[in-house]
């Protein structure tokens, strides 16, 4: 056999991709420019590359035309590299023995109807990924070994069943919650569309299996302060805020280091009717009092009081309620912090309503009887501020005309404060609270003001159907703007009837924006910290709208529920199983490898100088001691390949895998000089 | 805006009229009259418009039957009664067969014209039709050209019905009396020649 | 009669009798000859009209309908007839107050004024859906009966609103496409041709005739023009409302749009009567407004 090592034999494998490349470039013309390229030894061309047969094509040509560089142009390297990988290692070769040309994405596609330039540009593509073929290098992927633990941020219901899952796995899981509690969102609504269960009654055994479950360990009024690390091994560090209230096992540990004794918080509320200081209940969206001492509702989970230190006056009353027994309060309390080793995460952020009194239009918080959706969640909720008697704030009375604003700045493409987005659960919770009104106040009619009635989901379109037998009466007419009588409060709601063809004009004795939901103002710091992108919208973005719904782009980093785009209960916690599911693979395996596109330090070219270090973002480059020198060594976990290093560096001595000065330079040249170099 | 305008000028009021659709403009019990009567539930209708597609009336004319479900809903009792388009319904109820929610769009058009009768709006044509029947039992009664031709087929010069056999016209005319039917058809008809 | 011979009660309605009395003669003769003896309804009047009266007061139509029917049940017979008008009044009223008590209560009330009862004792039924009843006639026995084949001729079929639809309250299935009315055409020798949109209305029910003739034209005009498009020689019905529109409809459609189309309209007992052998003259078809004799001259 003819020693070929270090003589490129390239074979080019053009993909039709049905009619998305072959529609618009000419294969056949590529196909035999290709085999006239230097290191050329065979030119190929398939209908679908990527299914059995094209792949075969590369593994046979590799064994008979003993390649040592595959060149497939077909679609985008994200969605096909790994298969194409798969079949050059099938073939025989280093899986990095191989390049991709994407004339689909950003040829084929974008060139649709230009079929000369799109053809000589697909020539070129093939230029400059050959000229990069015939300089490839054998590489071995880097294999780490997995922390048997996971971390999930957020305890809404979402959050919840992923810890469920994970720890039901096997999985030793930290919850994160933000608030003194969980339970989310959910536990703020009273029932839930379309089976109208009562939300508390799905929602606290869950809760409770939460709380007791061996392999969770909860950490509530907690916040995420630094994510260092990568996939298998990342390291978390967590604020506990200063809660000012001991739980027993705190109070234990205490008792073990300090011997101060006492019980600790029972949940018995002594403290609270004490307290002199009263602020809103952010819980009851303000509706409600609690005191700077305090637990959100009656169903909290852990059953443990907080102080808010911001309004606490520090009196000590709530001290000496307590008592020495249980001694559980300390109000000189101060923010510790903790230190986890997890292999992969799951963000489970949750949302918030958007600020809908900015659009000045529907009277929000100038008009006492326009209330948003989630307000009404706690007026009809029997456990509420108003004991599940729908009243109006303006005078207390009981509304007999409820107007329900759907779409109330979703689906508004006039930015800032509105959303171009569907906020996909509004239809269905303002179809339930008009059920809802029905059925608890004799007489009283629902209005609802929509654009659609998008009720997509299961039993969704039966609810529609139910909620509008029940007398609920539906206006197709996006709201206008809302006027107040000033005499009676009474609300004007303006629209068109667009089925009618004419202006409406109807007082309601209250009204309800379903306002649209957008991103926590805090998961923009906390994307960031994990490394997590955002789509345009603000949501966090998914590696895959379809294929990979779950996934973030950074490995090990997992979305479920809304913080990755609105979606209502069912979909969140489905969402949420997935991510379940993807964040314990890792775990299981044990192991994950990392591509090897690691810098790498030519020890022999490297001055010792240190000055890559800073440019480093992810912390991977280190000074060592080596053979009497001082040298770079690259931590490979942690290079990502970025190549700010290997770019900065004065005297060329990192070398960037498989993305090589020698390598990048060819391929320009190739560019520029039409392969007139080698 | 303000509905009572006291312009003083009725033309410029009728120009200018408030067309805007308030809640008092509404009469719910309209809707439940049109249940009763065209016995289909008219209060489901979403609006898909399936109705009017299917109407062989609809493309000749302003008549979308798809506006009377609409006015049906909304209690807009006044405004469906007195539109002349309440007549162009043929009543070949394609969209009754294609309502995805299965109602029956034609009964309740149906539901709206016996509701209209009781406000005495009624096209004259419908009002002979009763009269017709009254007097003879039949809507298009026997002539003397038809009998002639009957005759020359071997049939009774009159037909073996209320013509052969008027004894059963007040039968007939007693049925109709019970519901005041012609009394309320000579009437308009009647107030109409005036 | 023979004794395997079916016996209905005749239900003539209005037009067959007092516009059209052909259909009338051909139904009893031509029924005869496939086992089935029509006996009169004596004392029968108007269904009563389903669109222009039933528009008025629907109590009354109920009523009124249910005089007919009780009539039949006295005779213990069922109904049968030839008119889509008269079947949507006479079948569905029939149906409705078997299925609810209410209405049905509110009726007998009144019928109690002239010593009648509804039962519900009886069934109702198309004259043509008899026809195509193999249990009690079926297209081969109307095939049998043919003496003079209407070979080639080319005659579509009208197949009405009322006996079809709406079809959730009726047995015939189908609504937008049936074909088993050009079964029963075919059956006579000739070839049923398709056409544009043949589901559509006449034009001329629910009073909107009488109460806007060149509204109701429109709509007649359009099925004349798609059966001009296709080239056919006739057009049958099983509805003389039907025949009248588009027979007389004709003559209105030229006075008023121009348009003239000389179409001979046919109800099906006519054509069927033709094919068993009976003369125009035993039809009466010069009643007709449109003149049949170029359809006539070809099956000659």
């Amino acid at each position: 056999m003819v020693e070929t090592k270090n003589e490129p034999r390239i074979g080019v494998f053009l993909c039709h991709c049905g009619t998305n490349i072959a529609g618009s470039i000419n294969i056949e013309e590529v196909k035999n420019y290709a085999k006239t390229l230097d290191g050329v030894v065979i030119a190929d061309e398939y209908q679908y590359m990527c299914s059995t047969p094209g792949q075969s094509k590369i593994i046979d040509a590799i064994n008979e035309n003993n390649l040592n560089g595959v060149v497939v142009a077909a679609c985008s390297p994200r969605l096909h590299e790994p298969t194409f990988r798969m079949a050059t290692q099938e073939g025989g070769l280093n899986q990095f023995r191989f390049e991709m040309a994407n004339i689909r994405d950003q040829n084929s596609w974008v060139h649709m109807h230009d079929l000369e330039g799109a053809t000589e540009k697909a020539k070129d593509q093939v230029l400059i990924a050959v000229a990069k073929a015939r300089m490839l290098e054998d590489l071995q992927p880097k294999s780490v070994p997995v922390e048997h633990a996971a971390l999930v941020l957020g305890a809404g219901v979402g959050g919840m069943q992923a810890a469920l899952d994970l720890a039901n796995a096997g999985i030793k899981t930290y919850l994160v919650e933000k608030l003194p509690t969980i339970g989310g969102r959910m536990s703020q609504l009273d029932k839930t569309f379309p089976t109208l269960d009562c939300s508390q009654c799905i929602l606290t055994p869950k809760m409770v299996d939460v709380g007791r479950h061996p392999l969770i360990e909860l950490r509530t009024y907690t916040e995420v302060e630094k994510v260092e690390g990568y996939i298998g091994n990342f390291t978390i560090t967590l604020r506990h805020k200063a809660r000012g209230v001991l739980d027993p096992d705190q109070a234990a540990a205490r008792a073990a280091a300090t011997g101060i004794l006492g019980t600790g918080c029972n949940g018995c509320g002594d403290c609270d009717a004490v307290c002199p200081v009263i602020k809103p209940n952010p819980f009851e969206m303000g509706m409600a009092p609690r005191k700077a001492i305090y637990i959100y509702h009656a169903q909290v989970m852990p059953l443990q009081y907080t102080i808010d230190f911001d309004a606490c006056v520090k009196c000590g009353l709530c001290v000496d309620a307590c008592g020495s027994e249980k001694n559980a309060i300390d109000l000189e309390a101060v923010d510790t912090f903790e230190e986890i080793k997890v292999g992969t995460c799951i963000l489970a952020i949750g949302f918030d309503l958007i600020p809908i009194e900015e659009k000045r239009e529907w009277g929000y918080k100038q008009y006492d009887n326009v209330i948003t959706g989630l307000e009404f969640e706690r007026l009809i909720c029997a456990s509420g501020p108003t004991v599940g008697h729908l009243i109006r704030p303006s005078d207390g009375k009981t509304p007999m005309k409820i107007g329900f604003v759907l779409c109330a700045g979703s689906r508004d493409n006039t930015g800032g404060v509105n959303k171009a987005y569907c906020s996909r659960f509004c239809c269905m919770y303002s179809l339930k609270h008009a059920h809802q009104i029905m059925e608890k106040i004799p007489g009283a009619v629902p209005y609802l003001f929509y654009m659609d009635i998008r009720s997509f989901g299961k039993m969704y379109e039966e609810f529609y159907y139910r909620i509008q037998n029940e007398g609920a009466k539906f206006i197709r007419g996006r709201v206008a703007n809302i006027l107040e009588d000033p005499i009676t409060k009474n609300l004007i709601v303006n629209t068109e009837d667009t089925l009618l063809g004419r202006p409406v004009a109807m007082e309601m004795d209250m009204v309800v924006l379903a306002a649209a939901v957008q991103p926590k103002p805090e998961a923009e710091h906390i994307r960031q910290m994990f490394g997590v992108s955002k789509s345009q919208d603000g949501w966090l973005l998914e590696a895959h709208p379809k294929l990979n719904p779950c996934g973030t782009t950074t490995a090990g980093i997992y979305l479920a529920g809304v913080c990755q785009g609105p979606k209502d209960i069912p979909d969140t916690v489905a969402q949420a199983e997935g991510a379940a599911s993807a964040a314990s693979i890792p775990i299981h395996m044990g192991e994950v490898q990392l591509e090897p596109y690691f810098a790498m330090c030519m020890e022999d070219l490297c001055a010792g100088c240190g000055m890559c270090l800073n440019q480093c973002p992810y912390g991977a480059l280190d000074l060592i001691e080596k053979n009497g020198r001082t040298v770079m060594e690259v931590t490979e976990a942690k290079c990502k390949g970025c190549g700010t290093c290997g770019g900065f560096c004065p005297g060329g001595a990192i070398k960037m895998q498989h993305f090589t000065s020698p390598q990048i330079c060819a391929q320009i040249d190739a560019f520029l000089l039409k392969g007139g170099v080698n | 805006m303000a509905k009572v305008k006291e312009y003083g000028n009725a033309e410029l009021e009728e120009k200018l009229r408030d067309t805007s659709y308030y809640t008092d403009d509404s009469n719910p019990q309209f809707l439940e009259d049109v249940k009763k009567i065209s016995r289909t539930a008219a209060n489901m209708c979403f609006q898909c418009g399936t109705c009017t597609g299917s109407c062989p009336s609809a493309p000749r004319s302003s008549y979308r039957i798809r506006l009377f479900m609409r006015k049906g809903v909304l209690g807009l009792e006044k405004e469906a009664l007195n539109d002349p388009d309440l007549w162009l319904c043929t009543t070949c109820y394609s969209c009754t067969d294609r309502c995805p929610r299965d109602l029956a769009p034609t009964d309740v058009i149906m539901a709206m014209r016996n509701l209209a009768f009781k406000f005495d709006i009624v096209p004259r044509n419908f009002l002979k039709t009763v009269q017709l029947i009254y007097n003879s039992g039949h809507g298009v009664p026997n002539n003397d050209v038809n009998r002639a031709a009957r005759v020359k087929l071997g049939l009774p010069a009159d037909p073996p019905t209320t013509h052969s056999y008027p004894e059963f016209i007040p039968g007939i005319q007693k049925i109709m009396d019970f519901y005041k039917m012609k009394e309320n058809a000579d009437r308009i008809l009647s107030e109409g020649e005036h | 009669m023979a004794g395997n011979m079916r016996q209905y009660a005749f239900f003539l309605g209005c037009i067959a009798p007092n516009r059209y009395p052909g259909c009338e003669a051909a139904a009893i003769k031509t029924s005869a000859k496939l086992g089935i003896e029509l006996l009169p309804l004596k004392g029968a009047g108007c269904c009563p009209a389903p669109g222009a009266f039933g528009a008025i007061d629907l109590k009354v139509w109920y009523a009124l309908a249910a005089r007919n029917i009780v009539l039949a049940e006295e005779m213990k017979m069922d109904i049968t007839l030839i008119c889509n008008g008269c079947y949507k009044s006479i079948w569905e009223v029939n149906h409705i107050l078997k299925h609810n008590d209410e209405l049905r209560d509110g009726v007998n009330e009144v019928l109690a004024e002239v010593d009648m009862e509804f039962k519900g004792s009886i069934d109702v039924w198309h004259l043509i859906e008899l026809y195509y009843d193999k249990k009690v006639c079926g297209v081969e026995k109307v095939r049998d009966s043919v003496v003079r084949p209407l070979t080639g001729t080319k005659i579509a079929a009208h197949y009405g609103c009322h006996l079809l639809k709406p079809k959730k309250e009726r047995h015939f299935g189908d609504t937008d496409n049936p074909m088993w009315f050009e079964a029963l055409i075919e059956a006579l020798g000739a070839e049923s041709v398709q056409y544009r949109n043949k589901m559509q209305c006449c034009g001329a029910g629910g009073g909107v005739r009488g109460y806007d003739l060149t509204h109701s034209l429109d709509i007649t005009n359009e099925k004349l023009i798609n059966l001009e498009e296709v080239g056919a020689d006739a057009l049958t019905e099983v509805c003389p409302f039907c025949q009248l529109q588009y027979d007389r409809g004709q003559v209105e459609i030229e006075e008023k749009f121009g348009k003239k189309y000389g179409l001979p309209v046919l109800h099906y007992n006519e054509l069927l009567g033709l094919a068993q052998g009976m003369t125009p003259q035993e039809l009466a078809l010069d009643l007709h407004a449109i003149d049949c004799t170029p359809f006539l001259e070809k099956i000659r």
